[in-house]
């Protein structure tokens, strides 16, 4: 159980406080509102751009990293396909320090050419870093548009190009920071040891005076259903063969989700799970094996992903997966399979609230879901799932007609 | 700096480290050392086992990190489908883990599971089987991820640097090929277990609330005296490698981006320099606002990283500055490195600077002892190196009392620009 409260300052901002005695640092986690799926088709990877964009310093701050190490803290942030999220770790007597800089960045950002111009350069050595200088790098940025055809999950985080950073400007910059960036598109989280009303004060001292901007509504084309397979193939210089294998499913905040949440640690979570058993181990087709979720907040995937041993036939390969799939509709899950998945998700759950600013990062995103309280009420809701649901699920979820492949395969030399 | 925040800035509270004293150590019977670690919340345990079984320690290459995997690769009482599935079924988080100077074993278990984990836990690390077949399947696995591993500019850098500055006949230089994946056998597993996976060759961590409580279990499962009692390792340490500073090309085809790893040969703990060139290297590039950082990537924009960092092995120190940039701004990058660290070797760092450094030192500091779990990372690098418990006091003194003096005299003795080995991976 995660004792907080919650208060809404009069601009908009929710915030979240809870208290943690065990540690002597505190984080704020300060989530907006706003990921790649609020960008225009034409101008894609700008949240990402703009991430980058809110270490650029500000009038008062022209440094940001300078103060944040002076408290003794440390920070950094993300940006994925639902929101951006910005956290900073310090002792908690500095815990001011971190509410003036988030506070000062929120409006005050200093959105020059230059800043501009630069931060495009080395977005664009992360593109490369991450997706082009990889082996397999490029898989997601193939399997986006593959599976998606009019939702904007149809292109990652990055872009659907690396072009359209390019394009880029001070005006697109603060078109978007006008209207992303305000209070009552953000929650702003805190834990550490400190008594939630002084969190409360101090929010209120330090964003109080942010302007109330109207709550936006968000209104994204929704993906209709997927109903022919849909399969590419790729040659790249890899030394291995890689299959990929995608189901639409529901969203965050569906039962679909817990169900297969708790049915994809059953196939691979672990060592001894289905897929690390019998496809390794027995069958000897892959390397490797994993099935998980992609975890955004609308209708998201399910992702197989396998390293095909040498000599194996991709095909044949693609046939086993969707043998030891079909199967979950005719035979549920056995006891120990089940019992198995509840210690392991109880193990994590654990692991995962060590940590302050793991919980203040999950308190934010389950209010941004709808309720910061779903945290306490999730063990429950994993621990009913039950055999018989996840067949039913299963059934319904992996339908050949549902599937979007990719055969990632080494070109001949 | 402090002078030109503004006025809305709050007070700052000067950062301390906070609590880092050495945690208690008890024995076994057999004499095992046992760091007991309190606090943290119900429910949940970490106990960790450190065997002196590193890749320093092998005669055969790749015989240590083997080893390490094929623990839970089935044991003499369950085949590996038997014992994977027995872990599992706890939900206990069972890694086993490979590094240069220690190999070993963390589990992290609910502790109402505890007497099963630890049982478990004896098993795979006193009694593995090494099977054929899953032998064999260990080796495929790892010679696929050896082959993708060829195309990663990054990991070709690093193993050129070490090669450069330890030689190829040393553990801790030596590059993998594909033929040591051919030549390792089932019997160099077996040697390098029963000489290393000892009672007498190891120490282990508890932490999490009350760890007291594992000590019966420890005791039941591992001070056996089958190997003799518990002894301090002997080390023996290597010598650095008389191949001559420069640079070195390594050639990986289509990259669209090129790893630059530039390096120097460094010093280990025990030498009195060792906690100020942490100071100077976190100065060059080990933050977000280093020089480095805001040379290459903030002000030129050529990488999305570049860090700095000093550190050792036994006998062995390095210091090595790593990037990845754009094929076309290699040589541009390395020219500018070298402009930065021209700078700290002639000019003074500012007060302000130096105490940006400091205070965020005393938060790294704080944040590593934050936590058992936390703190038995910490200490394992004090245990492993005999690096002195007061090692983590005796650095946040060093930082708060550096003068720019000294960070000047470090730089023209480490880096010395006529030394420094540059590696470049990437497509020529």
């Amino acid at each position: 159980m995660i004792r907080f409260e919650r208060h809404t300052l009069e601009n908009g901002l929710r915030v979240i406080a809870h208290r943690d005695e065990g540690t002597p640092m505190v984080t704020t986690n300060i989530l907006y509102d706003v990921g790649a799926r609020d960008e225009d088709p034409g101008s894609t990877g700008l949240a990402h751009l703009f991430e980058h964009l809110m270490f650029g310093g500000t009038r008062e701050v022209p440094l940001f990293d300078v103060p944040v190490m002076m408290a003794g803290g440390e920070n950094n942030a993300f940006t994925n396909n639902d929101f951006t999220n910005y956290y900073i770790t310090l002792p908690v007597n500095n815990l001011e320090t971190a509410l003036w800089l988030e506070a000062d960045r929120m409006t005050g950002l200093d959105l020059s050419e230059e800043r501009i111009m630069t931060q495009k350069s080395v977005v664009t050595e992360e593109y490369r870093q991450r997706y082009l200088n990889q082996p397999y790098g490029d898989l997601l940025l193939l399997l986006k548009p593959l599976a998606y055809k009019v939702h904007p999950y149809r292109w990652p985080a990055i872009g659907i190009d690396i072009s359209h950073i390019g394009k880029a400007d001070t005006i697109s910059a603060g078109r978007f920071y006008r209207k992303f960036y305000n209070a009552s598109n953000a929650i702003l989280s805190v834990a550490g040891n400190i008594a939630p009303d002084e969190v409360f004060r101090l929010a209120e001292k330090w964003f109080g005076d942010k302007p109330r901007a109207p709550r936006r509504r968000r209104r994204l084309p929704v993906e209709p259903g997927q109903n022919e397979r849909r399969q590419i193939v790729v040659e790249r210089k890899v030394p291995s063969a890689q299959l990929i294998m995608a189901w639409h499913t529901d969203g965050r905040n569906s039962r679909d989700f817990i169900v297969l949440d708790m049915l994809t640690d059953i196939l691979s979570g672990c060592e001894s799970a289905r897929f690390p058993n019998l496809l390794v181990r027995e069958k000897e087709i892959f390397s490797e094996a994993d099935i998980y979720l992609s975890g955004e907040t609308d209708p998201g995937l399910v992702i197989f992903s396998g390293k095909l041993r040498n000599g194996t036939d991709i095909r044949m390969a693609e046939e086993a997966v969707e043998e030891e799939l079909f199967k979950l509709s005719a035979v549920p899950v056995t006891d120990a399979e089940l019992e198995k998945a509840r210690n392991r998700y109880e193990s994590l759950r654990l692991f995962s609230h060590l940590s302050a600013s793991n919980k203040a990062f999950n308190l934010a995103l389950h209010e941004l879901l709808g309720d910061a309280e779903g945290i306490n009420r999730e063990k429950e809701r994993y621990m009913s799932v039950t055999a018989g649901e996840m067949a039913v699920t299963a059934a319904r979820t992996f339908l050949p007609s549902n599937c979007s492949i990719i055969h990632y395969i080494p070109e001949e030399q | 700096m402090k002078d030109a925040l503004p006025l809305r800035a709050p007070a700052l509270n000067i950062p301390s480290p906070g609590d880092t004293s050495f945690p208690a150590c008890t024995r076994l019977s057999n004499g095992v050392p046992v760091y007991l670690i309190g606090n943290g919340p119900e429910g949940l345990i970490r106990i960790e086992f450190v065997f002196n079984a590193g890749q320093r320690t092998e005669s055969v290459h790749l015989a240590s990190a083997a080893t390490n995997t094929m623990l839970t690769e089935g044991t003499y009482l369950h085949d590996a489908a038997s014992v994977n599935n027995l872990i599992d079924a706890t939900g206990a988080l069972f890694s086993p883990n490979a590094d240069k100077d220690s190999a070993g074993l963390v589990t992290v278990t609910l502790t109402r599971k505890l007497d099963e984990v630890m049982s478990l836990a004896e098993e795979v690390l006193f009694h593995p089987s090494f099977p054929e077949r899953e032998f064999r399947m260990m080796k495929d696995k790892r010679m696929q991820a050896f082959l993708i591993g060829r195309q990663r500019t990054a990991v070709r850098a690093r193993e050129e640097f070490y090669r450069a500055l330890c030689g190829d006949e040393t553990p801790y230089g030596r590059v993998t090929c594909a033929e040591d994946y051919a030549s390792l056998s089932v019997s160099h597993l077996q040697d390098f277990h029963s000489t290393h996976y000892i009672p007498r060759n190891m120490y282990i961590t508890v932490a999490g609330r009350n760890p007291e409580q594992a000590l019966p279990l420890l005791e039941r499962h591992f001070s056996g005296e089958g190997s003799g009692p518990w002894s301090k390792p002997v080390i023996t340490v290597p010598l650095f490698s008389s191949a001559s500073p420069g640079v070195i090309y390594c050639e990986v085809k289509d990259s669209v981006q090129s790893t630059v790893r530039m390096g120097w040969k460094g010093i280990t703990r025990d030498h009195p320099d060792y906690l100020g060139l942490q100071v100077a290297t976190m100065l060059l590039g080990g933050y977000f606002g280093s020089r480095l950082m805001r040379k290459i990537r903030e002000e030129k924009g050529y990488t999305y990283g570049i860090h700095a960092v000093a550190g050792a092995f036994h006998g062995i120190g390095y210091i090595a500055v790593m990037t990845d940039v754009a094929n076309a701004w290699r040589e541009e990058t390395v020219m500018e490195i070298r402009k930065e660290i021209a700078r700290l070797q002639r000019d003074d760092v500012s007060d302000d600077e130096l105490q940006v450094v400091r205070n965020h030192t005393m938060g790294e500091i704080a944040r590593l002892f934050d936590g058992p779990f936390s703190v038995a990372d910490a200490i394992k690098g004090i245990v492993d190196y005999d690096a002195g418990h007061d090692y983590y006091t005796r650095f946040a003194e060093t930082v708060n009392n550096i003068t720019p003096g000294k960070i000047k005299e470090l730089f023209n003795t480490y880096f010395n620009q006529e030394e420094a080995y540059v590696i470049i991976a990437g497509t020529a």
